[in-house]
């Protein structure tokens, strides 16, 4: 499929459902009698959802734990297969092609290695190497490339069990990029790693999307990951996507929001009823935190009517932060 | 295929470089293995010579035994562990990597991993099969009947593997109930085939066929049986097709669990 062809799509998602069945005891039975006939049970883990990538973008796909976004990053990569709806990944279909599909993908776990542990590093990018089918000489001249890339030249020989969190996922992330994918697919890439690693392997990412043109899709619970990564954040929660946008508008979904700290001269005692469209945050001796929203009533006159009642030694009026909002999202979805 | 073949030579030999690398519990695993086994001869062998022919089993034939069912389970386990892994992949969610290789799904498994103490097995194994040779004085034409079922025999033995392994695919403790199917298997394979009759042989030659990977191939090569080395050779193929067609089946009610897990081993 060329990639000059407007329409052409990366990722393509088109009412998208997963179900999964489990058994459940009846608590009326008795326990033999739930062991000869268990009650099935029925979730929608994924629920009708579509969307679509183009090719080269970086896209964050976040909810809170249990919204459907590994299960969503399983179908797409073939390991779990749909109840219904369609997926198109670069023209094929993650269920019928999944051999096909591999040799386009790359696929990255936090929580999951795929590295040989017992080994230098340099063993598993040769036993990807050649799982891809790629000659000895493209072996080499690829791992010299992602050795300079991601700068693993200080590691290459060592075991992978000797190896770092930090090194290991820039090794994750590397290996998975042995064969050249057009699409990568993170799935809480950062999880565990330190600030320092995180920024290194976000600053990678960037890279690789800037100078391969790799298509990114992430899930990740780390703000900063979306923040830095990511030009647009899809939401999911409970199965539905609820948020589609560019993450530069997703800091603005509650702009109409002012967060107002007040610190008190001594101590915060006694806590006033607020008047309608303030609301507390966060309610302690040594701070107050108020939610303004200036649609029902202005920040002059929120920090006035906090000023009568409170005696404020210091005062701070700022925008809600990316983090606060996603919460924010995911508590209204609830 | 030539590609896939290609990958599981390589892979194995990685897999043997892997656990390779921690030596003394390679080496020890192997040879570990190899003396458990030589004392479970011993013990079969002293008894037979105590009472005679058992079932018109003489000791010579629990070797012969031994080396088919040894060298079965040593080859498969040794090179093709991951298809005993598989509940375990399943129960952890490490079974994902597997689907997103690029390779023939079931070659990339069983070829996932690698056990050392199965090494053992094949070097008794083969042990057995050479003193099982000296001991029966056998001919050209029953050593060619040897090299057939002992292939026969691995057939055999990789294809109940494949099956009791995709088996966890439809349980919520896989590895619990895989490991009793695997000992309902590999259990009533070490008995001698006097032991079997009647009914018992039918169950545990057509139902559960304990007896391809062993006992009939020892009565073939005894008796220069050829048409047990049809049963023998139609029963592995038949298995082997089974096995094939259920993994194939099995792997589409793959559920992937969120386990933590590391390394591939």
């Amino acid at each position: 499929m060329p990639l000059n062809n407007k329409n052409y799509k990366a990722i393509s998602v088109s009412n998208l459902t997963k179900k999964f069945n489990f058994s459940v005891k009846n608590p009326k039975l008795s326990w033999y009698k739930n062991l000869v006939s268990s009650e099935k049970k029925e979730i929608i883990a994924v629920n009708n959802i579509s969307f679509s990538l183009e090719p080269g973008e970086r896209v964050a796909f976040i909810g809170p734990n249990g919204a459907g976004k590994s299960t969503t990053i399983k179908m797409l990569t073939g390991i779990l297969f749909p109840s219904s709806g369609k997926i198109n990944i670069l023209g094929l279909d993650p269920t019928r092609d999944r051999k096909k599909l591999a040799y386009q993908i790359g696929t990255v776990f936090g929580q999951r290695s795929q590295l040989l542990p017992n080994l230098p590093l340099t063993d598993s990018f040769e036993f990807f190497g050649v799982m891809y089918d790629l000659s000895d000489s493209e072996i080499k001249e690829r791992i010299t490339e992602l050795t300079t890339l991601f700068d693993l030249s200080a590691f290459i020989d060592q075991p992978v069990r000797k190896l770092s969190l930090g090194q290991r996922m820039r090794a994750e992330v590397a290996v998975s990029l042995i064969h050249k994918p057009k699409i990568i697919l993170l799935d809480e890439p950062t999880i565990g790693l330190d600030i320092v690693a995180k920024k290194t392997l976000r600053d990678l990412l960037l890279k690789i999307n800037g100078e391969e043109g790799v298509t990114i899709l992430l899930t990740s619970h780390d703000v900063g990951d979306i923040e830095s990564l990511c030009s647009r954040t899809i939401i999911i929660n409970n199965g539905e996507i609820i948020k589609d946008l560019a993450t530069e508008d997703l800091a603005k979904t509650f702009v109409f929001e002012k967060y107002i700290d007040l610190v008190p001269t001594t101590k915060f005692s006694d806590f006033i009823d607020l008047p309608a469209g303030l609301e507390y945050s966060v309610k302690t001796p040594n701070l107050i935190t108020v939610i303004a929203d200036i649609n029902k009533i202005s920040v002059q006159n929120s920090i006035r009517k906090l000023l009568d009642a409170y005696d404020a030694e210091d005062i701070n009026v700022y925008n809600t932060d990316l983090e606060s909002v996603i919460r924010r999202i995911y508590e209204k979805g609830n | 295929m030539n590609k896939e073949i290609k990958f599981a030579m390589y892979a194995i030999k990685k897999n043997i470089q892997n656990g390779a690398e921690l030596r003394g519990s390679f080496l020890i695993n192997i040879f570990g293995m190899v003396i458990n086994n030589v004392a479970y001869i011993f013990l079969w062998v002293y008894f037979i010579k105590s009472v005679g022919v058992v079932g018109g089993w003489t000791a010579a034939d629990i070797i012969g035994l031994q080396a088919f069912v040894a060298i079965g389970y040593g080859f498969v386990f040794s090179t093709m562990m991951g298809i005993r892994k598989i509940p375990e992949y399943i129960n952890s969610g490490s079974f994902d990597r597997f689907i997103l290789s690029p390779k023939n799904l079931l070659i990339r498994i069983a070829t996932a991993s690698f056990n050392a103490s199965a090494i053992g097995d094949l070097i008794f194994g083969l042990i057995c099969f050479a003193v099982y040779i000296i001991l029966i004085s056998a001919n050209f034409y029953q050593f060619l009947m040897m090299l057939v079922l002992v292939v026969l025999a691995t057939i055999a033995n990789l294809a109940i593997s494949i099956i009791v392994g995709a088996s966890s695919f439809f349980f919520m403790d896989p590895e619990a109930i895989t490991k009793g199917f695997f000992d309902l298997f590999f259990a009533p394979s070490l008995f001698h085939g006097g032991a079997f009759q009647g009914a018992l042989r039918f169950v545990f030659t057509f139902i559960i066929p304990s007896l391809v990977i062993g006992t009939l191939p020892v009565e073939a090569v005894r008796n220069m049986s050829l048409g047990k080395l049809a049963l023998v050779a139609i029963l592995a193929f038949v298995w082997f097709f089974i096995a094939l067609r259920f993994f194939r089946y099995a792997v589409k009610k793959y559920e992937s669990s969120n386990f933590m897990t590391f390394g591939s081993q």
